[in-house]
């Protein structure tokens, strides 16, 4: 998830600016404030859950090794996983690799800011301008782990004992890697996000223009 | 007539009727398990597919391979050696330093008998002792990862036979002595031997935290050989109890000379009143050894008359009785400690020997015990209900009997010659039932042929209903006794954690390192899958140079924190080998006498890659 950090001010003074400006018509109803309300805090409940992880299973490993993602470490068995991935020359993974591990934490927590400041300003524009938001941090958020994946499948050490052709992984699915089968699966993080949005959603519906 | 009453009753009758007729009043669900397990052919009782594990470990002892054999049951299968008193190159014990150091210049050992330690009489899955009866060792083994964590010499006495037994919450081992020895083990003409020569009996005590094996004090018993013990339960849990034979203190051609006597005794003694003794000063410094004299420092030890050259005594699970096993006397004895309590309590004695008072076989005895044509009754484990199963040497079989009566309930033959037989944690408090291995002797015809000598043989008995035995495995030379623990008690560990205090440990492979000061070599190394770094700057980091003469320490850590990923160590043709465990970090110590080239390599197979997992030791000679 990069998505730059001026990009928020922008938006935040923005939302103030239409604060100013704000007539009764972009005004939300208090239920639709409770439900963006909601939504910040899943957001932040989200900040403590596994966003996404790729499970590997082997034969020799029937109980699976595991990188878990949370916004701001990796779990799992990532040394074991990295003595086995160095057969085939992939780089290690470490969270001095993923710079985003130092950051996201943060880009999330200014999310459930936003989004509670929206709650509190109960107004439709800035309620259209966090949903602008949260389709462009996820799109990059999709972008970045894609990009992950590429780097480490493609680029994979010449002169590693057993040679492969590059490959990217999935990031929902199955793939198959040697002797291991692995299993990319979105974590309990990024569902709690999903409602999050979803519940943004809904005040859109609920305060529609009745003609 | 109101209506209502004859449609309730109708109701409530035909309520009780299908409770009655349907609703399941068995107590437990264990009886059903029972049930159906009685229903499993043989085959299928002892068969545990992949991915089911055993219900029990098997702890049996390896005798004179000084080693412990791990099985489980009930599929009979081998799980691991254990070596504890002789090397071991599969594991590298003797050969790392650690291990070196505990066998000091032994290569061998004799392991008799192994006693798991206990909390309230029971088993707790903690920690395994052993002694050696070949040199006078004790060990203790750690259960979280099934190595041997110190080993005690034993001064003053010859073959700990008679141990090792623990008591209710692992205060004490107790460790008597089969030979007879002058303390000290100085030189004196056997003419002397009652005089002279002792059969000293060692009170070890565990010191958990540092795990550590220490002598508390030791007693200076009459020169008679100890042959087995055991300790007290509940109401007699401060006592224990061992058997003797050679009381004629024979000096050559035992065979005959010590089966002189029509009794022999069963030394009865109450530790706590010898730990008040040697707390009060009531002890004799032999060689920086506490030691009780009982005919100087009299109290807490008696005498129990028994049929002569006993083998087994061991403690009812109620603690209420102790069963001699008459080996030469064809009988069981079933002894009372309320009755032997009360005799010493009345000085109800019949005078004394070698200085200790013999207790009245009259006033303690409880009954003897003779199954028709039973002979050679060795040893007796316990089930749940507190029937006594008794190993039957000479007459091949296991006979099923009940303590409290002497009726004999059961027996069944086995193949050949059975020494001890160990239940389902059939020594603690609250035995198991369900299963008995027989440990037997012989076994001869058993199984394919290996030449003139075979193997031993363990037979696997179900105990649930009519004894049967139902599986036969082979096992190697000896086992003497065992131990039958539930498998959820151990809890074994999959990798060695991190000690981030420990110097000698490497866990970042760019820091592994070669330390060179004079003639000293440290080299602080890793092993991963698959390769050695000894030197992570070096131009090859695989490699370890050093000069002739010097004195190289070789600190290896296996850097796979991953289960049974063991990495071994060898130097060809240095006769050095050692593994390291997922985790592990280990040493070893030695002189580069030999000058020239010797490759290094990994030998417990682990990758792939293992056989490129190599590396160089390249001795330059003097100039």
């Amino acid at each position: 998830m990069l998505v730059p950090i001026p990009f928020y001010l922008i938006i935040t003074i923005k939302g103030v600016v239409n604060l100013n400006v704000s007539k009764k018509g972009n005004k939300l109803s208090l239920i639709s404030a409770l439900l963006i309300g909601a939504s910040a805090a899943l957001i932040v409940v989200s900040m403590f859950f596994p966003w996404w992880r790729m499970l590997f299973i082997a034969p020799q490993y029937p109980e699976g090794l595991n990188i878990i993602v949370y916004p701001n470490k990796l779990e799992g068995q990532i040394d074991i996983i990295n003595g086995l991935n160095h057969y085939i020359g992939m780089a290690n993974f470490s969270e001095e690799n993923f710079p985003e591990l130092g950051y996201l934490i943060y880009i999330v927590g200014g999310l459930a800011a936003l989004t509670l400041i929206t709650a509190l300003l109960r107004n439709k524009k800035v309620l259209y301008g966090l949903i602008g938001i949260f389709m462009i941090g996820g799109a990059a958020g999709i972008w970045d782990l894609y990009s992950a994946l590429k780097r480490y499948g493609s680029n994979l050490d010449p002169k590693a004992p057993i040679h492969m052709d590059p490959f990217v992984p999935p990031i929902i699915g199955e793939n198959t890697v040697a002797n291991f089968i692995t299993h990319s699966i979105l974590g309990t993080g990024v569902y709690f996000v999903i409602a999050a949005f979803i519940l943004l959603l809904i005040p859109l519906w609920k305060d529609r223009k009745v003609k | 007539m109101k209506k209502w009453v004859p449609i309730a009753s109708g109701l409530l009758a035909g309520f009780a009727a299908a409770t009655i007729s349907f609703a399941d009043f068995s107590s437990n669900a264990k009886t059903t398990e029972t049930a159906s397990s009685s229903n499993k052919s043989d085959a299928e009782k002892v068969y545990v597919p992949f991915g089911k594990k055993d219900d029990y470990y098997l702890f049996a002892s390896g005798g004179h391979s000084g080693q412990m054999f791990i099985y489980g049951v009930p599929s009979m299968r081998q799980i691991r050696t254990v070596p504890v008193f002789s090397q071991d190159s599969a594991t590298g014990y003797g050969f790392d330093e650690h291990s070196k150091k505990m066998m000091g210049d032994y290569t061998w050992g004799d392991l008799h008998h192994p006693a798991f330690s206990e909390t309230n009489g029971d088993y707790d899955g903690k920690y395994m002792f052993a002694t050696d009866v070949g040199n006078s060792r004790a060990a203790v083994m750690d259960l979280k990862t099934f190595t041997v964590k110190d080993i005690l010499n034993v001064p003053n006495t010859s073959g700990p036979h008679c141990a090792a037994f623990v008591t209710e919450n692992t205060e004490y081992m107790f460790l008597p002595t089969r030979f007879a020895v002058p303390l000290g083990q100085a030189y004196e003409s056997l003419d002397d031997y009652s005089t002279k020569y002792r059969g000293v009996m060692s009170a070890v005590t565990f010191d958990e935290k540092n795990t550590k094996l220490n002598i508390a004090y030791q007693v200076a018993l009459p020169p008679w050989s100890y042959d087995l013990s055991d300790a007290g339960k509940k109401s007699s849990k401060d006592w224990a109890v061992m058997t003797t034979y050679n009381t004629e203190e024979a000096t050559t051609n035992l065979e005959i000379n010590a089966s002189q006597a029509d009794r022999d005794f069963i030394v009865l003694f109450n530790w706590k009143e010898l730990e008040k003794m040697v707390k009060d000063g009531q002890y004799e410094d032999v060689g920086g050894q506490k030691m009780i004299y009982p005919e100087k420092q009299k109290g807490g030890i008696y005498l129990v008359p028994v049929a002569k050259s006993p083998h087994g005594v061991d403690v009812t699970p109620d603690g209420k009785y102790f069963i001699a096993s008459g080996k030469l006397a064809p009988s069981m004895t079933v002894f009372s400690f309320e009755k032997a309590f009360k005799a010493i309590e009345n000085k109800d004695f019949a005078g004394e020997r070698n200085g200790i008072p013999i207790i009245n076989y009259k006033s303690v005895m409880e009954r003897e015990v003779n199954p028709e044509n039973a002979l050679g009754p060795l040893h007796t484990q316990f089930d749940d209900k507190g029937m006594a199963y008794t190993t039957m040497f000479i007459s091949s079989e296991i006979v099923k009997w009940d303590p409290k009566t002497g009726k004999t309930l059961d027996r069944v033959p086995v193949q050949y010659s059975p020494g001890h037989s160990v239940a389902a944690e059939g020594d603690t408090v609250s035995p198991d039932g369900h299963w008995l291995v027989a440990l037997n002797k012989i076994a001869k015809d058993s199984y394919l042929s290996v030449g003139p000598s075979h193997p031993e043989s363990m037979q696997l008995i179900d105990i649930s209903g009519k004894m049967k035995v139902i599986q036969s495995s082979p096992v190697n030379p000896e086992p003497h006794y065992a131990q039958m623990i539930k498998a959820d008690k151990i809890k074994a560990i999959n990798v060695y954690p991190k000690d981030e205090n420990n110097k000698e440990a490497v866990y970042k492979k760019d820091e592994a390192k070669i330390v060179r000061n004079g003639n000293k070599v440290d080299v602080y190394g890793i092993a991963m899958r698959s390769k050695f770094i000894f030197d992570a700057k070096a131009k090859r980091p695989d490699v370890i140079e050093v000069n002739e003469g010097d004195e190289v320490t070789i600190h290896l850590t296996n850097l796979d924190f991953d289960e049974d990923i063991t990495h071994g160590f060898a130097i060809n043709s240095y006769n050095l080998n050692m593994e390291v465990q997922p985790g592990q970090t280990n040493t070893m110590k030695f002189t580069a006498k030999k000058a020239g080239t010797y490759p290094i390599y990994c030998t417990n197979f682990c990758s792939a890659l293992h056989q490129e997992m190599t590396g160089y030791f390249l001795v330059k000679p003097k100039q």
